[in-house]
């Protein structure tokens, strides 16, 4: 492999890594939200006030 | 039965998205001079494809709160969801279409950016939806839905200028792949085949994201209505 073809594939492995980081990372972010909605819903109804 | 429908959806869009790089990296040939770099255009490009139908689907859902907000509150809501979901999924799409771009444009053209129309077209939209994202989150007040909407709106005329920035003027950015005149077009089948799956795979997971992210939204509207309500009884 020549330089210029393992700077290619270098590039590539990071355009392919950095979209599945966001893209997983805003799942995860969602998913997260969600769960703290959960509680947060499952909490004031436990809340006798 | 609607966890079974999400988790079947889930699974198709998951089986989708490992064709859909196997075929993007295993199956399709290299590129005759950009070689393997040009594997990038198999993400790139179908996210930037997605990202124009989330805007599209928060313009559609900006229009709807502003239609029905007088009279039909619940439906308002829903469209103040779809809004907001659409925006910010189509948010997380153009934000990987402004960091593999430069990827690619670093060993094609020797540089990571240009201020071209299409680049600085694409930067604007983004800002314009963050910006949308931060009103959301930080704004407070009865008006707050209401401004996001027309920002919404406005941002979404963003759109068509990017899509036709490459038409109407010369860039450094590549001609229009489709719709682009005699020239364009994928002549190769493999290559247009794992184009096609790739687009597939992303719109399937869009959509899942999307969904996720109106239910998530729904869901906060009724508990905050319901605190509102809690309020007045206390």
């Amino acid at each position: 492999m020549d330089q210029r073809a393992i700077l290619d594939h270098q590039f590539t492995v990071a355009a392919y890594a950095i979209t599945w980081a966001i893209q997983l990372g805003y799942l995860a972010w969602l998913g997260l939200r969600w769960r703290a909605q959960k509680r947060d819903a499952a909490r004031s109804h436990c809340d006798p006030r | 039965m609607k966890k079974l429908t999400f988790a079947l959806c889930a699974a198709v869009t998951a089986a989708l998205m490992v064709w859909g790089f196997y075929q993007a990296i295993y199956v399709a040939p290299d590129e005759q001079t950009m070689h393997e770099v040009q594997r990038i255009f198999y993400y790139h490009v179908p996210s930037a494809m997605v990202s124009f139908l989330f805007f599209a689907i928060s313009l559609a859902g900006s229009i709807g709160f502003l239609s029905f907000r007088r009279n039909h509150l619940d439906l308002a809501q829903a469209s103040d969801a779809w809004a907001l979901a659409g925006a910010e999924v189509g948010v997380v799409f153009c934000t990987v279409v402004l960091i593999t771009g430069p990827l690619w444009g670093r060993r094609a053209w020797g540089i990571w950016w240009t201020w071209d129309a299409r680049l600085t077209t694409t930067l604007v939209l983004w800002l314009i939806y963050v910006s949308y994202l931060l009103l959301r989150r930080f704004a407070a007040g009865p008006q707050m839905q209401t401004y996001a909407a027309v920002l919404g709106i406005f941002g979404a005329l963003d759109v068509p200028i990017v899509y036709m920035s490459n038409r109407w003027w010369r860039t450094q950015h590549p001609a229009p792949v489709f719709g682009g005149g005699e020239d364009s077009g994928i002549k190769d089948p493999a290559m247009l085949a794992a184009f096609g799956w790739n687009v597939l795979a992303w719109l399937a997971w869009g959509l899942l994201i999307l969904a996720l992210r109106y239910h998530v939204e729904r869901q906060q509207q009724k508990y905050a209505a319901q605190e509102a309500q809690d309020a007045l009884e206390v």
